[in-house]
């Protein structure tokens, strides 16, 4: 019985593989294929390079055209682009980043790509890419947020990674007494702060309540939020932040963390590449999951997730369509994502994950350790104007804590004005 | 006169003076220092904090290198040659004749067509954005090198024709009539008798026109995306990695960047400062 359930499988396998196939070589795609990418970074830009030569090896009829456009300036260009000479794909952000192109009818609906197995695979991301019943693009790499921190510095004063908020206040106090910040933070750029936001709302009051407030459901001058504001203001009485950290910009504030003089730093795992180039080893520096603060709340965790979209306007829709499946599929997300390339974390579950010590802890956070759900973001969930008014707000408390309740009018009457 | 030179200033004033004209020279210089200092100093040195001390090892030839060859940077030189060559030429070549035309005719709406010339340069141009910019798209051009030169042409033209055309109203009219009355042809007045008068003013319109170019980022970023038509000023933010500056590279790209037009000034110091003054005495 079971040899023949085994063949029958085999058998069943085998007519997959080969239907599969016959149906890659009934798709002989041909004509022209147009990518405007943002990955501009030499890393990055060898990855996209490299998933074009790929897809091209796929479809030797295809003619693919490739431009890379600096990142920062892309964001200003897509507006443009995506009116007047669309590509077939281009590189965007999920969440409320794409909503303005979604809305405005830029971005194409690509459900069918997410249909059956897909969706189960980038069942974490399916969210921020959904708007209405219908997804509007598909994720190619997401890394984690988390606390980085000086694990020498730590042994040295005898602390552990900390899991609940009176073990992170207690580590703070000892921090301080020997002279050493907490935290360093650069909110020139203010979205540091929105990080912090992030983190302390999520965990006072759930992931549930946090998506509520970023999609404008949930009051500013509510009792929950002014709960999270009571929380960071703990932090800012105590002295726990670096002075002046509304000058730095996030890498301005890395030597603080480098030299001694901080111990921590909530950031994303990008934090980890400069570190290491200062000469922080392995030993020296680690990562731990943002503390529970209120007990029994779900953990919800920030994932940025960068995307590819198809414009409305493409010429080549089908290739488009092919080369977005191709992207999403879990070999091509392993290769892109590891540690020679991408160095972040793939979004397919079934991929493996790159044997560094931080994305190993960042994949099992993600994928086992964040129940309540994952953000995006506090600028990429919140629209637009809500997100500059939130984090210009987020520094001024930081600066000037006195404020909150001018604050959270502001942002109040900002949310009325927004949704 | 007025102000009075400092040679004939009590002595304290003149020990004050020599104190602290280097040191606001000094400060003055500052931010340019720390460019130049910037570009020949590691990457590590702006993780470490390292800002303003000695550079923890030499990497002007690394960083360089890596400007020259391993970026797009070639490119956009190349490119800003490309945009600014053509534009100075187009419109030196233009705002000449129009400039003889209105110096040297008298007819009927002379000084309305003149005025229109010089109302061009109270326009604001930031207004002009997003027309412009629909401008191009709509003609193809949006996105090529054509599309800035033809705009920069159409837009400098306006101050070099006010340039040109008051340098020609200043030369000696008699010329041009005893031109006229051995019976030469106009083009012919306008080619060898008044074209090289304003040699002068040519060199001097020609070197501020390359200097304005050049230095133009704001029509770079709205007209034109990547490596493949953006000039250099537009380029160097291609150094920024996805979550950081790369202020070292960008120290170094802007230094090459700015390179052409500090030569160019030194080269011609004469002409600019003609260029600046040319006008306004009359």
């Amino acid at each position: 019985m079971r040899s023949i359930l085994k063949t029958s499988f085999a058998a069943f396998v085998a007519a997959g593989i080969a239907a599969s196939a016959m149906q890659a070589n009934a798709q002989t795609l041909s004509g022209d294929l147009v990518i405007f990418s943002d990955m501009s970074n030499p890393a990055p830009r060898a990855v996209m390079e490299g998933m074009v030569e790929r897809f091209g090896e796929m479809h030797p009829d295809l003619n693919i055209e490739l431009t890379v456009i600096d990142r920062e300036a892309y964001k200003t260009q897509i507006r443009n682009f995506l009116t007047a000479n669309a590509p077939d794909v281009a590189n965007w952000y999920a969440a409320n980043r794409m909503l303005p192109y979604v809305e405005a009818g830029l971005f194409e609906d690509v459900s069918d790509i997410w249909e059956g197995a897909m969706s189960e695979e980038l069942a974490s991301t399916k969210g921020a890419l959904t708007v209405g019943d219908a997804q509007y693009g598909v994720p190619y790499t997401y890394y984690q947020w988390g606390v980085y921190y000086r694990k020498d510095l730590f042994d040295q004063f005898g602390l552990t990674e900390p899991t609940t908020w009176e073990e992170e206040l207690a580590n703070c106090q000892t921090l301080l007494d020997n002279g050493i910040k907490c935290y360093t933070i650069g909110t020139k750029f203010l979205w540091t702060a929105g990080g912090w936001f992030d983190y302390l709302n999520m965990r006072t009051n759930g992931y549930d309540f946090h998506a509520r407030l970023t999609n404008g459901e949930e009051s500013w001058t509510s009792d929950e939020v002014r709960a999270t504001f009571a929380n960071w203001r703990q932090l800012i009485d105590m002295g726990a932040f670096i002075d002046d950290h509304q000058n730095y910009s996030w890498q301005e504030a890395l030597p603080f963390m480098v030299n001694g003089e901080a111990a921590s730093y909530l950031m994303g795992n990008f934090a980890v590449a400069p570190l290491r180039e200062a000469g922080l080893t392995d030993e020296q520096i680690d990562f731990y999951q943002f503390v529970e603060i209120t007990p029994g709340i779900p953990k919800g965790e920030d994932a940025p997730t960068d995307t590819f979209h198809i414009p409305s306007g493409a010429q080549n829709k089908e290739a488009a369509r092919e080369f977005l499946r191709f992207v999403v599929s879990a070999e091509n997300q392993t290769l892109i994502n590891n540690g020679a390339n991408l160095g972040q974390l793939p979004v397919n579950a079934l991929s493996s994950v790159d044997d560094d010590k931080f994305l190993q802890q960042g994949f099992e956070m993600l994928s086992s350790g964040a129940p309540g759900g994952i953000a995006q973001f506090f600028d990429r969930d919140a629209p637009a104007e809500m997100a500059a008014a939130g984090m210009e707000g987020f520094q001024e408390f930081m600066v000037f804590p006195d404020n909150l309740d001018d604050i959270l009018e502001r942002l109040e009457a900002t949310r009325q004005d927004v949704y | 006169m007025f102000p009075t030179p400092v040679q004939k200033s009590s002595p304290a004033v003149r020990v004050g003076y020599q104190a602290f004209l280097p040191l606001a020279l000094f400060l003055w210089l500052l931010p340019l220092i720390a460019v130049m200092i910037f570009s020949i100093k590691p990457d590590v040195d702006f993780t470490t904090g390292n800002y303003w001390g000695w550079p923890s090892s030499f990497e002007g030839f690394t960083n360089y290198g890596l400007v020259f060859f391993e970026s797009a940077m070639p490119r956009y030189l190349l490119n800003s040659v490309l945009i600014t060559v053509p534009t100075v030429i187009g419109t030196v070549a233009l705002a000449c004749m129009t400039g003889f035309a209105l110096g040297v005719y008298k007819f009927k709406g002379n000084l309305l067509i003149f005025f229109m010339f010089i109302a061009g340069n109270f326009v604001p141009f930031q207004i002009l954005m997003v027309p412009v910019r629909d401008l191009t798209v709509d003609m193809g051009l949006y996105n090529t090198k054509t599309g800035l030169v033809l705009f920069h042409i159409a837009f400098q033209t306006g101050f070099a024709t006010l340039f040109m055309r008051n340098f020609i109203r200043a030369l000696p009219f008699p010329l041009i009539e005893a031109a006229r009355v051995e019976g030469v042809a106009e083009w012919r007045i306008f080619v060898y008798v008044v074209l090289p008068l304003m040699k002068p003013a040519i060199a001097a319109m020609a070197v501020l026109i390359f200097t304005f170019i050049w230095n133009d980022y704001f029509w770079a970023v709205v007209l034109t995306q990547g490596p493949e038509s953006q000039p250099v000023t537009a380029g160097i933010t291609s150094f920024n990695a996805q979550y950081r500056a790369a202020y070292h590279l960008m120290s170094a790209g802007s230094i090459v960047a700015a390179l052409p037009p500090v030569l160019m000034f030194f080269l011609m110091q004469k002409h600019f400062i003609a260029g600046l003054t040319l006008g306004a005495v009359k």
